[in-house]
């Protein structure tokens, strides 16, 4: 199933979307005084990547922490895989996977030790264990080195048993939270090869990024500021839609090809600006 | 479904014991320190348990009595300075330093001998030397093996008589001037709290926090992981390893220092059980408000070390201590394990007169666990 080029205006409450992995409706989260997310909408179709993305602090974390169960709403629904989370977190938990920035790993557990922790988590069976054990392996060349301590593996393998231990029960939705940072750029070029093959397997990626570069590869963005969704649509969509807004011209006076970064840029710099005012 | 369930509780588990089997400064703070405080301990005890200065004052004046403390003259553990003619001299010889132990024996000693009955004897401990608790546990300990071991039977030997059929000379201690007499007996029951407290305190507060601190906290509340299997899970290698501790201290204690265990095992291990469960409890209650490692550490030692030094009737019998710490007292498992572990140990007390000790610690268990969930499901609802 595709996804509709027109996004719901946010006021809009239309039906959520059964196919779709995530939809997500005037989700809100406080701490205390401080609204981290602010009544935000938005829908992720099945099989999609989907970018999010915003300045440091803009809710991106309290927005995943909320979709994969860990924290709850103040208001809002919120849809996974077609059940509610706000409702029974524990419905979907199985479904979805989670790699967060730290990685996660164990590091004074071998490889092999971490895959099978987080194959008990997920009470994965003995025969399935296996094929998903020389299928990370593979993925992550580190074939032979099973028995290696993880605090001995440099980043890159790092971030990629850690992708292998947040997939080793199959999910249908993963969820990165800045997946890439600290990672020298081949090994992130290399990290993102494995994302395309994941999604060519019909998982859905919802990752978060300040890596402008990766946001161009996600099929749709979506750019957070202070808790709320200033922008949304595929890389070229919020491209084009931006470049009038921002208004950038170069010396003969035609508008210039604005980047996702100047966008990005752009975007930030005016809501501080009108924050401001 | 119950085999999901056991998946997940053994995964954590077994990665549990792979973290301590990694990092040998756990094993060694769990394993070895108890023991080698135990040894630390022994040495203290048999410290200067060689020639004690002593006198000797016989009000029973046979040949018994004569040939029993001749036994005292020959062994290494005693030097005899003397003997005196009454019990006023003994104050008078540990006064002037002449003595720090007064072996009396009493009038009758010989007849009950010869009728097979039981024969007393007081051995007499100066408790104001700066180290009279230790000396007193060391003249225990001594007098013990003379007793248990060469006395009566050299005794017996020299005079011709049948040891079966010899009554069993009974030694009364009497401290004069520390009524409150420590020996290895009394010491090493309320030890084996100390220590099971402080290890299994200290190791949970830490295990938690250290997991939040490597993201992987979060890793697990996203899999179908729930709370009270995570708390299980982690509680049960440090169950086992307090247990572990727990019987080798109790075997040092009766092979090396001759503790006697009069009561029921079964009886110690139930209360040790719920006893560990308490302790644990107040480690992931540290875990679940602690900020840090470092101030779980913090908080441990203090929730941990201090009380059950201070606060359990180890060190200072708890009617001696001020009131408000003696309520203060009450928070703490450490004051209920010890009066069970010297009830059974040395009393042979059981269900029958220890169970308000064994119902607090029940209940006591039970309150901090259902404590330690709740802080931990309103940490994870933020
Ligand atoms: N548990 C919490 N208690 C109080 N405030 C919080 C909590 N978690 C997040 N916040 C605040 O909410 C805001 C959004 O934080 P969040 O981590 O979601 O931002 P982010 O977009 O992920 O930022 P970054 O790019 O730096 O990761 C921040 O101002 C943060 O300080
Ligand atoms: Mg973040």
């Amino acid at each position: 199933m595709t996804h509709s080029a027109h996004h719901p205006l946010p006021f809009i409450s239309e039906p959520t979307a059964t196919d779709s992995a995530i939809s997500v409706r005037g989700l809100t989260k406080r701490f205390g005084e401080f609204t981290a997310v602010s009544g935000i909408d938005f829908d992720v179709a099945r099989g999609e990547i989907f970018g999010f993305l915003g300045p440091n602090g803009s809710g991106k974390t309290t927005t995943m922490r909320m979709l994969t169960g860990t924290i709850a709403p103040q208001s809002g629904s919120i849809r996974i895989l077609g059940e509610d989370v706000v409702a029974s977190p524990e419905k979907v938990k199985r479904r979805i996977g989670y790699m967060s920035q730290k990685f996660s790993l164990f590091e004074d557990l071998t490889v092999d030790e971490n895959l099978r922790f987080y194959a008990g988590v997920y009470d994965l069976p003995a025969d399935e264990f296996v094929k998903q054990r020389a299928y990370v392996l593979e993925m992550a060349g580190l074939v032979g080195r099973e028995k290696e301590l993880t605090a001995n593996l440099s980043v890159g393998w790092k971030q990629r048993l850690a992708l292998g231990a947040a997939t080793i029960h199959e999910p249908e939705l993963l969820f990165l939270d800045e997946p890439t940072s600290g990672v020298d750029p081949v090994a992130r070029r290399h990290f993102w090869d494995l994302l395309y093959d994941l999604a060519g397997q019909g998982v859905t990626l919802f990752v978060t990024t300040h890596y402008m570069e990766e946001a161009t590869q996600c099929g749709r963005l979506a750019f957070m500021y202070a808790g709320r969704i200033i922008a949304e649509g595929s890389p070229r969509e919020i491209r084009e839609q931006h470049l009038l807004d921002i208004g950038d011209r170069d010396d003969s006076g035609r508008l210039r090809t604005a980047s996702i970064e100047d966008v990005f840029v752009r975007l930030v710099t005016r809501e501080r600006e009108e924050a401001g005012r | 479904m119950m085999a999901a369930m056991l998946s997940r509780v053994s995964a954590i588990a077994a990665k549990e014991f792979a973290h301590i089997r990694r990092d040998p400064r756990t094993l060694i703070a769990v394993l070895i320190v108890p023991i080698m405080q135990l040894m630390l301990f022994s040495y203290a005890i048999s410290f200067d348990v060689k020639a004690v200065p002593t006198v000797v004052l016989d009000q029973d004046g046979t040949s018994a009595s004569r040939a029993y403390l001749q036994t005292y003259r020959s062994s290494d553990f005693f030097a005899i300075k003397g003997s005196i003619n009454d019990l006023a001299s003994v104050d008078e010889a540990f006064r002037n330093h002449l003595a720090q132990v007064a072996v009396v024996v009493p009038p009758g000693f010989g007849r009950s001998l010869a009728k097979g009955e039981k024969a007393q004897v007081f051995v007499i401990v100066d408790g104001t030397e700066p180290n009279a608790a230790q000396l007193g546990q060391a003249y225990t300990v001594a007098l013990n093996q003379l007793y248990d071991n060469k006395v009566l039977v050299k005794w017996a030997d020299r005079q011709g008589f049948d040891t079966t059929q010899l009554g069993r000379i009974e030694p009364r201690i009497r401290t004069w001037y520390n009524p409150e007499r420590k020996s290895a007996d009394f010491l090493i029951p309320g030890l084996m709290v100390v220590i099971i407290m402080i290890v299994t305190v200290q190791q949970t507060a830490v295990t938690l926090v250290r997991e939040r601190d490597l993201g992987t906290e979060e890793q697990m509340m996203v899999s179908p992981l729930r709370l009270p299997e995570l708390m299980f899970a982690k509680l049960l290698p440090w169950t086992l390893l307090a247990f572990v501790d727990m019987v080798v201290i109790a075997l040092v204690g009766l092979y090396y220092f001759h503790v006697p265990l009069r009561g029921s095992v079964m009886f110690l291990s139930v209360s040790a059980g719920f006893f560990v469960f308490a302790s644990l409890g107040l480690g992931l209650i540290i875990s679940a408000i602690a900020p840090s490692m470092e101030s779980a550490n913090i908080i441990a030692i203090m929730v941990a070390f201090l009380p059950a030094f201070l606060l359990s009737g180890f060190a200072f019998p708890l009617e001696s201590i001020p009131p408000v710490l003696q309520g203060v007292s009450y928070l703490f498992p450490a004051r209920y394990m010890i009066v069970i572990s010297r009830g059974v140990f040395l009393k042979g007390a059981g269900f029958n007169e220890l169970w308000p000790q064994l119902a607090l610690l029940g209940g006591y268990s039970l309150l901090v666990i259902a404590l330690a969930s709740v802080l931990y499901g309103r940490r994870a609802a933020r």
